[in-house]
Order: C-alpha cells, then structure tokens, then sequence
C-alpha cells in the first residue's frame, strides 16, 4: 500500500524520512474531542523518538479561525493542523471516522489504520479500563522495525462525511 | 427494498424527518444543551445521516434505558421501529429536503426557569475544575441553606453549568456541617466518592430530594406530596462527570420550589433489596457473568405507585422488578436490560396505579463480572463484594408510592423496617457491616491525611526547622511559648493527641482511649490541652500528659464540634454546624453561641477578649469577619477582601490578624491584615505572606503561630524517601 505522493497532493508538509501519524478529527464530535488530551500526550511521547503528527479536521466547512479556537479550546500546541475540506487526506488514507489515526512509514507506507485504543467498547459505552493501546503498540512496532500486530482496527467515533453529499 | 416502497413514500426531511428530530432530539440537540451538536437544520442532519442511522438503529438515541413495554413511562424517548426505518430510507433515498413550506415548527423551549421562578435559588460557593481527560468523577457538594423554617419541597430545577460534562445528579440534604469533616479535605470543593448521598447511617436528619440526569426537565410533584427539607440542613449534590478533553468549571445553580404547607400524604421510597443489598451478600467473583441477587416483599396494605428508580455500579447488567397480584396476574415495573451507570434516570409512569395489599414485589439484579464487561471497574476483573466504591458493588430498584389510606402508613412503615432490620442482621453475620464501617473510618480526613513532617516557617513561608519523625499528622497548633507542638496524629487508623518537644522532637501521647480524637487546643499557660473526643464530647488534660482527663462538655448529637481557641479568661471557643459557641471552663458550663447561621465557624478571641474574628459566608463566599463581643449590636466587620477560610490567629498585641486565603476551597495562602482596636474597629488591606502546605480544613485549626506572629506551623510532604 504505497503512499507517498498524498503528501504533494493535499499539501501536507510531512516530514521526509520520519514515521508519521495522522489523526482525523473534528471539532465538534464528543469522542473525537475527548480524545485531545491523549493525542496531545501520544504525540509528545512520540516526538521525542522522531515521530511526526497532523490533525486532519474534517468536519464540513471549518475555516482556520474556528480551527485555531478549536485548538485552544482543547489544548493542542506544536502539532501541525490541515483542514481536509475536500476529504482528499481521507479518502486518500481510507480513514472514515473521527478520531481515527493512520501511521504511515519513512517509506510512505501505510502501517496502521484505526482506533486510538480501545476507551470505546461501543457508542456510548466508554470502558473504566483502556486494556490495548493499538495506536502506541503499532508505532512501537514500526520504529523498531517489526510487523505491526493488528494493522487495522475499528474506529468508533463520528463518520467523516464523505465527499458525494458535501453538495455544492 | 426502495423498490418496494411506493412513490406516495417519498420521504423528505421537510416533510418526514424533521417531525421526528424535532419531537424527539432537540431538547438535548440544540445549542447551550448537554448534546454535542444541534440537530436543527437540513445541513445539520444532513450531515451526520450515516450516523444518525447508526445510533437511531442500534437505539442508542435518543437515550432510553427501561424496556418498552416494562412499565409506561411519561416521557418515554423512543424512536418506533418505522421512525427508525423513515430515517434509513431517506437516506437510502439520497436526503431530500423537500418542501421548505412543510417544516414543522421549532419546538419552543422555555428560556431560564423551567418552572418559573424559584422559591430560592442555591449556587456552589466555588467552582469545581474538572479535568481535561480521565475517568469519570463523582462529586459531592455541599451548600449551606441557612433555612429558619421545616419546609416542603414540590420540585428542585438544576442548572449545571459545565453542560457538556455533568451527566447526572442526585440530591439530599443533611444536617448543616455534618459533611464539614470531608467537605474539602482534597483541596477541592466538596469531597469524592459515588456513595449514596442523604442515606449513609449516622447522618441523623438526612434524606433524598429527587435528582436530575441529562436532557430531565424538572416537574412538580402531584400536589398532594412533597418532600421535606427541615431546618438545619445543608443541601448535598451530588454530581456525576464525565470528561470532555478540555478542562471546565462547574459551579451549579439549583432552584427550589416550596409547597405552602405540609403535604397530606410522604412519599416511600420502597428499595428492594433493603438498604441497597447491604444484606444480600454480594460477592461476586473475577470471571463472573451471571452473579444475580433477588429480593422480595409482600405488600401489606394497598399502595398507589408514582415513579420508580434503579441504582447501581458498574458491574450490573440487568435490572428488573415484577409485582405478583394476588389474583395471580403479573404487573411489570421496570426492566432495565443493559445498565448504564451513566443514566440514572427517576422513571415516573405515566398513570399512577394502585397494587393491592398482598401484591408480592420482586427484584433481581444480575452482575458481569467478566472481562467482557467493557464497564468493569477492574482489569483483570476483581473479586467486588458489597460496598460504595467504584470496584464494589451495591444496588436496588426503588419504587416511589404512598399508602391508598392515610392510616396504613404505619402498617407499611413497619414492614420496611423489618427489612432493614434483617438486611443489617445478614450483614452483621456476613462481615459486610464490619467491612463498611471501616471503609467508612478510613475515610475521615485524619485516616486520610498524607505523611507528612511538621515544619515551622516565618514569615515568607521559609522551612526554619522541622519537628519529630514524618507520620500522619493533623491539626497542628503551636504552644504559646511556641517550644511545643500539639498535633492530631493517626497511626493505623486511630487517631490520638500528642504533643511534639521542639528542642528534642520527642513525642508525648496525650490521649490513649480508641475513640476518634480532634481539636488539640493550648490553654494560655500551656499546661493544658483541651480536645474532642467521641465525637462531641470535650477533654481537657495536662499537655504532660500526666493525671486523668476531665470531661468538660458533651455537646448535642448533630454535626462535629471543633474547638479552635482557649482564652485568658478561661472559656472555649468551639464551632458546630454553622454557629460559634464560647463554653466557660468554670461554673455552669454552659455554651453561649456568640454567632450562628452563615457558615459561622473558626472562631478566635482577641488577645484582650473584647473581639471575636470568625470565618462566614454571609457575603456569599467565606470571608473572615472580626466582630465586638461587649457590644455585639456592632456588625461584624470583613477584613478579608478574597474569599479566606479559618486558619484564624491574633498577634499578642492583637494589632496584626492572619488568616487564610481560598481559592476553591483550598488554602492558597496566609495572609496578614492590620488592625486597629480603638473605639472605631478598622481593618488595613490583606497582604499575602506565603503559601501554606498541608492545610486540609482551615477551619479546624486554632495557633498557626507563634505569639509575636514570626513562626508558623506548616505540615511539608516529607522528603523524597529513596526507591
Ligand atoms: C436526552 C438527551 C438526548 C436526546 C433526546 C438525544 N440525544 Fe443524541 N446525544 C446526547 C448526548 C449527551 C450525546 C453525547 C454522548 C456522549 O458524549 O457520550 C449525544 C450524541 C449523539 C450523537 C453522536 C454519537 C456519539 O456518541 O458521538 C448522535 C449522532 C446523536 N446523539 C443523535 C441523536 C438523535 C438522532 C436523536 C433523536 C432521535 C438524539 N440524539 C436524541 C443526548 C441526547
């Protein structure tokens, strides 16, 4: 699963040479948001070993300004943001839901697609215990070279619209 | 499946789908709602229609937890299978709009009360701060009532202001001050747990108000009932979060609306099993997924049933209750099949009904306690026995009804004493009660307080020396000499009187009795301590700790008493509930209350006695107030300008007044303010000298310093112990 040119496609300065992390977010989705403080935390625990991380909103229609509340508003500092108004990033990654995360190799690759970790047993039924980390198991197994043991889990969360009913 | 429907079944949003959003999400989905998102307009739903599909399908929206069918709920939220099938299909259909001219309209929502005005409207004191992220927290507030009259309550409209967070509430009351022991203890207001609030024994008056959970709107109660609420309560809230990914403040109003007279008739609550399953032997193990308990009661009189309400922790799946006629027929009362702690809902039915004497109830409650329980509290899964933690188990349904005659209520009343009765007797047997009332002895501050090394420091709050060893230390006071420390200290659970030598730091335990112990307090000369134990009784004896104490007082059963001060002239300064008593050492030893109502507490005499400073909220939020005591017309004077909590102390020569500063209900600071005593009383403005440690309940201390006002004492985090 090559990846590398959605990178000049949709504008998105990743870092050649480094393992990068996308999360689809938006702002208005209750899961999606709640999901800002362990974010922030994965991509400071992951910075430091090289690794680097966008937020992809989604949502129909923001502009930068609401975005740059957004990030204030949930504490998100030093991650690069992208506004994938035309779900060019998503499609591209087959990402549909906020919050998802997509992990893509030095090599462009895609390696992981899913979850965060498993909080979310269902809609509406949030865990007392996270018991798989997958986001974190999957970029360990990448930086350190191995085979990612679970490439693909569910996400849960809300859908990205997709582009056919944006409209107009 | 299009194909088969008829053209006639075109289904727009103008003309199908809006109906069924506006009739049954908006109150929640609209803006300024606990809801994520308004479902309002065309792009609204439009938007989200997959996953509208999706949670419409799986009934997860609109929230409804009893079983249809099971009962007939007023206000039931539920979508019928063809509302839910209209939705699919227009999406299936391509979303159109349709005719705009056939929008139904917006449904109106009344803009502030819901009820109209309040009788009286209560606020937190202080905001709670939420975190960010983590589990859920389960908070108990505590806001004075300050009522000079029993009253009844027809209805409590809550507003809780961070929408988005708070999830569920359950209100009490209890009597004024008898949380001021927990209240606070963490820092923060209010104190934790997810306990039943208004119904843990020992609490004397206490009882429910009723409660709120997302998208509720507040109702009056049939005019013929209403709840009590009598004087000398507080009002308990206790409140259910969850975390949003940015941090918010809550700092609830509530409304509360009062019948004009007695009502006619008390409602029961009726809980099966008794008292929460105190008495059913919950002990379910690791792996478990069917642990069920059952409970019932045969009605001996005929009752008219209102509402009915579940209650458990996380590990209950399944909740039912069935009522037996004794014609045989069967009556379902509520069956909740797939239990959501974060949903506690007060099921009210749409028509009341009566069951007749002799009518059997039944409840049953089954438990998961497997790891395929995504609400298991432990992983891997834990033994759970019966108790108020998040990790233990507990729970009931409860059924709201009155006696059909005004005379059987004693016949009824009985029977549910029985049950509580041979749920505290099964307890008894089976270890639970001892295992509760321990945790809950482990729960009072002095249990809880942190390790901890008694410090004095000066003036900006610099370490000048340590005393003693580390240990669990609370209430410390300083001796007037300022050579000896008297400090609360807990070893294993019990709490004792000890006073600390600062030249040597060697110990003298004063007190030897396991009662609790609180309130050290030096007298003038420092011969003497006086102190609380028992609860309400009041000590005094020799800080050598030689000879035998002296029983001074016993103060009424009712909220805690603290002593915080001992003056020349030989009376006690103590506080309970919300009023500040002096009690003479000699003579009659009665207590005079010197100011009572306002969350009056933390009293302390001037050095010369013609003054009392005391802490009040009077203003709305705690202050410290200075008031004459010979010419008590004089109204108490504010001489803090920030909200500042106990921690009270005069300077010898009475010309200088520290206090402490609160932020929340916190101690975030000791703050100095000038004083001038002449015939005018006046106050100069507060100075912030530093920031205290390890002050838990300022309003429990008494000498925080040393006479001339250059020491302090502190109680620092003990060093780093190495790994
Ligand atoms: C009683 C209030 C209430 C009603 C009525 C209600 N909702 Fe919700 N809804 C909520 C809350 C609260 C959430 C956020 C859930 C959370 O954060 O756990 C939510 C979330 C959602 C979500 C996002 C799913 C998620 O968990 O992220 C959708 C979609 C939704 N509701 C649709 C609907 C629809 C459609 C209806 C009407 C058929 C409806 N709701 C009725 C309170 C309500």
């Amino acid at each position: 699963m090559r990846f590398g040119y959605i990178f000049v496609f949709a504008g998105l300065a990743c870092a050649a040479g480094k393992t990068n992390v996308l999360f689809f977010i938006s702002s208005d989705c209750p899961i999606s948001n709640s999901y800002a403080p362990e974010i922030q935390h994965l991509c400071g625990d992951y910075g430091k070993k090289g690794v680097s991380c966008s937020l992809v909103y989604e949502d129909v229609g923001i502009d930068e300004s609401s975005v740059q509340k957004h990030l204030k508003e949930y504490g998100y500092t030093g991650i690069p943001i992208i506004i994938d108004g035309r779900r060019k990033i998503a499609t591209r990654s087959r990402a549909t839901v906020t919050p998802e995360a997509v992990v893509i190799d030095t090599k462009g690759d895609i390696r992981y697609r899913g979850r965060i970790d498993n909080f979310y047993a269902a809609l509406g039924k949030p865990r007392q215990q996270i018991t798989a980390h997958d986001l974190r198991d999957a970029l360990d197994a990448v930086l350190a070279g191995k085979p990612v043991p679970n490439p693909e889990t569910k996400a849960l969360g809300c859908y990205i619209v997709p582009p056919d009913i944006l409209g107009k | 499946m299009a194909a088969l429907l008829p053209a006639a079944d075109k289904v727009t949003f103008s003309e199908n789908i809006a109906p069924i959003v506006y009739d049954n999400c908006v109150t929640c989905h609209r803006p300024g709602e606990a809801a994520p998102f308004p479902l309002i307009s065309y792009e609204d739903v439009k938007k989200r229609s997959a996953l509208i599909v999706t949670v419409t399908k799986s009934r997860y929206m609109p929230p409804w937890h009893a079983t249809h069918g099971y009962g007939e709920f007023a206000d039931e939220r539920r979508l019928t299978d063809q509302q839910i099938a209209t939705i699919a299909d227009w999406v299936q259909q391509g979303m159109p709009q349709g005719d705009s001219a056939k929008m139904p309209k917006l449904p109106q929502f009344a803009e502030g009360w819901h009820l109209g005005k309040p009788d009286l409207i209560l606020e937190m004191p202080v905001g709670f701060e939420l975190p960010a992220s983590g589990p859920d927290v389960f908070r108990n507030f505590v806001i004075p009532l300050n009522l000079k009259e029993d009253k009844w309550v027809r209805a409590v409209e809550f507003r809780p202001s961070a929408r988005k967070a708070a999830h569920h509430a359950l209100f009490a009351y209890a009597p004024a001050g008898s949380m001021a022991r927990i209240d606070g203890v963490d820092g923060k207001p209010g104190f934790g747990g997810m306990g039943t609030v208004g119904i843990a024994p020992g609490q004397g008056n206490s009882g429910g108000l009723g409660g709120w959970a997302v998208g509720g709107t507040a109702e009056f109660m049939p005019a013929e009932l209403a709840m009590p609420l009598p004087k000398g309560s507080d009002f308990l809230l206790q409140m259910h979060f969850h975390l949003t990914g940015k941090p918010e403040t809550e700092k609830s109003v509530v409304g509360i609306y009062f019948a004009d007279k007695a009502p006619e008739r008390n409602m029961t609550a009726v809980g099966l099993p008794s008292l929460f399953g105190f008495g059913a032997g919950i002990d379910i193990p690791p792996g478990e997924k069917n642990y069920t308990i059952q409970d019932s009661l045969t009605l001996p009189v005929d009752v008219k049933v209102y509402g009915a309400a579940a209650h458990a922790h996380y590990l209950a799946k399944e909740i039912k209750a069935t009522a037996t006629l004794p014609d045989g027929s069967i009556k379902l009362l509520i069956w909740i099949q797939d239990w959501d702690f974060n949903w506690q809902e007060q099921y009210t039915y749409k028509q009341t009904f009566v069951l007749p004497k002799g009518t059997r109830i039944d409840a049953m409650l089954r438990y998961d306690n497997s790891a395929d329980n995504p609400r298991n509290p432990s992983n891997p899964p834990k033994r759970a026995l019966f108790g108020e933690e998040s990790f233990d188990e507990m729970g009931g349904v409860g059924l709201n009804l009155i006696t059909v005659n005004k005379e059987d209520e004693p016949a009824l009343q009985k029977v549910l004493a029985d049950g509580a009765q041979a749920a505290i007797r099964r307890g008894g047997a089976d270890g639970t009660a001892k295992r509760y009332l321990e945790h809950q002895a482990a729960r009072r501050p002095a249990a809880i307080a942190p390790r901890s090394i008694i410090t004095l420091v000066d003036r900006q709050g610099k370490a000048v020396r340590t005393v003693g060893e580390q240990g669990s230390y609370s209430q410390p006071a300083l001796s007037p000499d300022g050579t000896r420390v008297a400090v609360i200290r807990n070893d294993q659970g019990k709490t004792h009187v000890w006073v600390l030598d600062l030249s040597d730091g060697k110990g003298t335990q004063i007190t030897s009795d396991p009662a609790p112990h609180t309130s050290p307090v030096w007298s003038p000369d420092g011969k003497q301590i006086a102190y609380i134990s028992n609860q309400n009784e009041v000590y005094r004896k020799a800080s050598d700790g030689s000879g035998q104490e002296e029983l001074v007082y016993k103060h009424p059963a009712g909220p805690a008493p603290f002593i915080t001060d001992w003056s020349v002239d030989g009376q006690l300064c103590f506080w309970s509930g919300d009023a500040v008593y002096a009690l003479p050492l000699e003579g009659d030893r009665k207590p005079v209350v010197l100011f009572s109502g306002a969350g009056a507490r933390g009293g302390r005499f001037s050095p010369d006695g013609r003054y009392l400073a005391f802490s009040s909220n009077q203003s709305g939020t705690f202050a410290t107030y200075v008031m004459p005591l010979k010419n008590p017309a004089g109204k108490p004077l504010q001489v803090s300008k920030d909200p500042a909590l106990g921690g009270i102390f005069w300077r010898g020569d009475g010309k200088e007044l520290f206090f402490m500063g609160l932020a929340g209900l916190a101690p975030n600071g000791v703050l100095a303010v000038d004083l001038t005593l002449g015939p005018e009383l006046q106050a100069g403005i507060p100075r912030q000298l530093f920031r205290p440690t390890g002050v838990n309940s300022p309003a429990q201390l008494s000498n925080i310093a040393s006479r001339d006002g250059e020491r302090f004492v502190l109680l620092a985090a003990p060093p780093a112990s190495p790994r």
